[in-house]
């Protein structure tokens, strides 16, 4: 609108107009402007001479000198204030240098106190320069007719001294500054944090009493209300004082120039804050949510802090429909804190960047502990809750897996860790991570570093068959629940398999295909195109449990062998939690792998009914029945467990002589069976089985569970008192060596007593304490009280799977033994070929190239093999 | 598997072109082949599992019906301490028919040829079928140690027989271990 005259231009006329007079007047008025300016900026400040500098700015600016008005007076000032006031203001921090010695009520009056000086000193000089300023807009007003645009010269003259104010300023910025600013907002953020957190506290005590006695509730509500409120708004007041005197000086510091030094003071003071916040809530405790509460304590602390402090500051614009920012539990915030009516633009965004800041910093810190949390799960579950949330909003996941993979790699799968704990780790890994990410994506890369591991120790398909079938878990002491949950896998399974066959139905109405369609999610980001979408990969414990072993069958046939040392032992026909088992197993593997299986529990239930039938019998008369009364046992007593051998995984075979009486009922039964199930015969596995026995001395009577081995050895004890070692591995029919391993459990229990005899290799072992011959042995009536299960030195009835695999191994290694001998060198593919073409007994060969090869380093290790240049020789 | 797959192949059953008046010829003659692969594979197992020491034998690769056999010479004999390769061939109708045996490697004994054929009357005739691979080598290793001098292939070692010690520095002279390959 208006023009500028540019000065220059009006310079040179007048310098065209130049006479004497007027130059002498000029010198004059400059010299008194000069004068003035020193009087007026230094020494007395004295602004009554402000009328004299005026006449002078006059007669300068008729003239057309008032830029070199503008410009001497602004340098006058730069000059007074770096000589006056900036030293002045570094002093008062000279004695805080190291910021290790602050003294805290005294740095922050002194904080108030140098920037009060520094501010009253920044507006003298701002009224000085108002005075130049108004000089200066008179005569133009009369000199250019209104030509002069007044605001903007003052703007840009206010302006200009703004930016000489901070340049002094910053150019000799002492290095501590910065620290002494973060620190005192530190300290003013932690005193308003605390009485925050004291309000809070005081709420929650109330509400605790308000629980406490429901009867006087509504009274006290009704009261307990006011006094809240009044409470609240007290401490609110307070804050209110504590924000404002915050307020003074952040503006005092941006008025010196210092803004973005105030602002990252504060947000790294609040980020600081909300650091040690986060972690103080978050701890090691896992097993609460702590999320809600670190948003709460951000809405009470920080942001009410950030409000009030722009609301102080003036910066505050209200917007009136801000919903584009707005953070959901602002409606929250505003309804808790009357103070602060809808965010500004700038709160909100502070919001964020703080809640952002939380979520990250929960989540390292969780991810740090994941571990632990892991172990603990299900305890932990709201802690994994929390990082499932953390995760979603900020989406650093592959943090969470390189971490979590470190972790397990430290402290999970070494040496000292057990199967049983790793697996169980491994379980709980999964349903953790099954929680924060039900794709499985992270899983799959979790996993398989414990996979690995898992697949090279040789316990862990015992150990997870332990887990599938026994509730009550493998290890001894009994404290993991795995096997539980294992269990409850299966039948979760079995529930999946009925889902799965509804959704496979093709005649799914529309309606449905609509919905998946609309929940479709794609995969994340991270997940490997080659693994397959999402549906195939469902999460399956099972599955992947089983994936650790490779193939179902190792599995299954570890499964058998345990189902059958189970079964031998039973005493009772009880079988129904296995027969769910296998059902539950069934379903996951296939009814005809799981064949075998269920042979062995139909001969569980045949023996029972066959072992009735035979029972039935006994009254009939039979023709050995003297003898059996003679000894004074029955049939009765006698239960067998009648089993298919051919079905039955192998069966230890241990010699042994039962004791005459013994052998007669067990025939009879033969007999009886005979009779019964023509052509079948009995073959009895007289080393199998448990006996249950009481021993009867003179003063006392003792029960026992035990092997059939300790049965016949204490048998033995009751016609002849004592016994040397080799008379009694004779009779019991069991060489020397397993019979003093045998007998250890009678004189563990204090029963017999070991001496040494004649000889030097002889034990003779006696029966201990006023010995009677009344011992009764053979299983007595069933008024047991509570039977002591002879510890049976772990022991087993059945051949295990690495029993089994160790033979079919011997079978290999004779047949490469045999063709290295002939062919005097192969390489491994050919070794391989050779065994699968002509190795085809039973078991056939089935092994892998690389079992084969373990087999084949194993053989090297053990001297028979030599290997060179990727072929086999037989070592000579 | 292959070899199993592959005589099949050869015999004239599977062949399409078989006429119906043939036909339960070569169905007869399937099932000899069946049972005579039954049997050498019981007799390798056998074999195999019976580690009786110095004899040895396996298939050839991809053909049950040719066996490479070792044997090494019984201690307090002539031979001991040397190691001879032998082939085995079996015939169709094995073990109707006995297995032509030879000798791979050099032997200078009296009832082995230059060319290695060996004069054993358990495998011409007085084969029966209840022998088997294992003592055929077990009898082949006892006739190193006790030659048969009445009927001799090789009669320069016949007459070295009765000296003893002569006839170990011969063995030792002509003996060319076989090459481990």
């Amino acid at each position: 609108m208006e023009k500028v005259t540019p000065p220059p231009v009006g310079n040179v006329e007048i310098l065209e107009a130049l006479t004497a007079e007027s130059i002498q007047q000029i010198l004059e008025s400059y010299n008194g402007f000069c004068s003035t300016t020193e009087t007026l900026l230094n020494g007395a400040r004295n602004l009554s001479v402000g009328p004299e500098l005026v006449s002078h700015v006059r007669t300068l600016c008729t003239h057309g000198l008032h830029s070199l008005v503008i410009d001497h007076f602004l340098r006058a000032l730069e000059v007074t204030f770096e000589r006056d006031g900036v030293p002045q203001f570094w002093q008062h921090f000279d004695a805080y240098s190291d910021i290790n010695h602050i003294c805290e009520n005294e740095v922050q009056g002194v904080l108030c106190k140098a920037l009060e000086e520094i501010c009253l000193e920044k507006q003298y000089q701002e009224k000085c320069l108002l005075m130049l300023v108004n000089a200066l807009q008179t005569c133009k007003d009369n000199f250019s007719e209104g030509r002069w645009n007044s605001d903007a010269e003052r703007a840009h003259l206010f302006s200009k001294y703004q930016l000489i104010v901070s340049s002094v300023l910053l150019s000799s910025l002492p290095p501590h500054f910065t620290e002494i600013l973060h620190w005192y907002f530190k300290r003013r953020l932690e005193e308003l944090s605390t009485t925050v957190d004291g309000e809070f506290k005081e709420e929650h005590e109330f509400e605790d009493r308000d629980e406490m006695d429901l009867d006087e509730k509504c009274k006290h509500r009704a009261s307990g209300m006011d006094i809240d409120e009044c409470q609240s708004q007290g401490n609110f007041s307070e804050n209110n004082r504590l924000v404002k005197k915050i307020g003074k000086v952040v503006r005092d510091l941006r008025s010196l120039g210092f803004t973005s030094m105030t602002e990252d003071a504060y947000a790294s003071a609040i980020f600081l804050l909300l650091k040690v916040k986060v972690h103080n809530m978050a701890g090691d405790d896992f097993r609460s949510s702590v999320l809600q509460s670190i948003k709460w304590w951000i809405q009470a602390v920080p942001l009410q802090f950030l409000n009030a402090l722009l609301a102080y500051l003036g910066d505050t614009v209200t917007y009136d429909s801000p919903s584009g920012f707005k953070s959901p539990l602002a409606n929250r915030s505003s309804f808790c804190y009357p103070g602060i009516d809808t965010p500004s633009e700038g709160l909100i965004r502070w919001e964020l960047r703080l809640e952002y800041f939380a979520y990250e910093t929960l989540q390292d810190l969780r991810i740090g502990k994941l571990f632990e949390i892991i172990v603990d799960y299900p305890e932990s579950l709201a802690a994994i809750e929390d990082i499932k949330q953390c995760l979603e909003y900020t989406g650093q996941h592959s943090k969470l897996v390189d971490s979590f993979i470190s972790a397990l790699k430290y402290r999970l799968l070494t040496a000292g860790a057990s199967t049983n704990d790793i697996l169980h780790q491994y379980v709980s890994t999964i349903k953790a991570l099954r929680t924060i990410d039900p794709t499985g994506v992270f899983l799959e890369a979790v996993g398989e570093p414990i996979r690995d591991y898992l697949r090279g120790r040789n316990d862990t398909i015992k150990c997870i068959v332990t887990m599938l079938t026994d509730g009550t878990g493998g290890n001894p002491n009994g404290s993991v629940n795995t096997g539980d949950s294992l269990l409850e896998e299966l039948n979760r399974d079995e529930e999946n398999q009925e889902n799965v066959d509804l959704e496979d139905d093709f005649n799914t109405d529309d309606r449905q295909a609509w919905t998946n369609a609309v929940c479709w999610e794609p995969d994340p980001v991270e997940a490997e195109p080659l693994k397959g979408s999402r549906n195939r990969r469902k999460v399956d414990i099972l599955g992947m449990i089983v994936g650790i072993i490779g193939s179902k069958e190792q599995l299954i046939n570890e499964y058998r062998v345990m189902l059958a040392e189970k079964l031998l032992n039973k005493s009772d026909y009880d079988i129904d939690s296995e027969i769910r088992t296998l059902e539950l197993l069934k379903i996951h593997f296939g009814e005809s792998s799981m064949q075998r299986c269920e042979i062995m529990l139909n001969d569980l239930i045949d023996s029972k009914r066959t072992n009735t039938n035979i029972k039935a019998t006994i009254n009939k008369p039979f023709q050995t029945d003297t003898d059996a009364l003679e000894t004074g046992a029955s049939l009765d007593i006698v239960n067998a467990t009648i089993i298919s051998s051919n079905f039955w995984p192998p069966i230890q075979d241990e010699a042994l002589l039962v004791p005459d009486p013994v052998d007669q009922l067990l025939s009879e039964y033969a007999k009886r069976f005979h009779e019964i199930k023509t052509p079948r015969k009995l073959l009895w596995k007289k080393n199998l089985g448990t006996v249950k026995l009481e021993l009867q001395f003179e003063d006392r009577a003792m029960q026992f569970m035990v092997a059939p081995i300790h049965a016949a050895i204490i048998m033995h004890f009751q016609d002849q008192t004592s016994w040397n070692s080799e008379n009694l591995a004779t009779a019991v029919g069991v060489p020397v060596y397993v019979l003093d391993r045998r007998i250890n459990f009678w004189i563990s229990k204090g029963i017999v007593a070991e001496s040494l005899g004649a000889n030097a290799n002889e034990h003779v072992f006696t029966l201990a304490e006023g010995v009677v011959d009344t011992n009764k042995s053979g299983g007595s009536n069933g008024s047991c009280e509570e039977p002591l299960v002879g510890d049976d030195e772990g022991e087993r009835s059945m051949a295990s799977v690495e029993d089994q695999m160790h033979k079919e191994m011997t079978v290999y290694e004779k047949f490469i033994l045999g063709m290295l001998t002939n062919f005097g060198s192969m390489a491994l593919d050919r070794i391989h070929n050779t065994l699968k073409m002509f190795c085809i007994g039973d078991p056939p060969y089935d092994k892998s190239l690389q079992q084969l090869q373990g087999f084949l380093i194993g053989l090297v290790s053990e001297e028979k093999l030599e290997l060179r240049d990727g072929m086999y020789f037989l070592k000579k | 598997m292959a070899t199993i797959n592959g005589y099949q192949g050869n015999t004239p059953v599977t062949a399409p072109a078989g006429t119906a008046s043939k036909q339960p010829v070569s169905a007869a003659k399937t099932v000899d082949t069946q049972s005579v692969l039954k049997r050498l594979q019981s007799e390798l197992m056998a074999l195999m599992m019976s580690g009786d020491p110095g004899i040895s034998a396996f298939p050839e690769e991809e053909n049950i019906f040719c066996w490479k056999g070792t044997i090494t010479g019984s201690k307090d004999t002539v031979f001991e301490g040397t190691e001879y390769k032998l082939s085995l061939s079996f015939p169709n109708d094995y073990p109707f028919k006995p297995p032509k045996v030879k000798f791979e490697t050099g032997c200078f004994h009296p009832n082995v040829d230059v060319y290695g054929n060996i004069c054993l009357d358990i495998l011409q005739d007085k084969w029966s079928s209840a022998y088997d691979v294992r003592t055929i080598l077990i009898s082949i290793q006892s006739l190193l140690g006790e030659p048969n001098i009445s009927s001799p292939l090789n009669t320069q070692a016949a007459q070295l027989w009765s000296n003893q010690e002569e006839y170990r520095k011969m063995v030792e002279k002509l003996y060319k271990p076989p090459p481990s390959a």
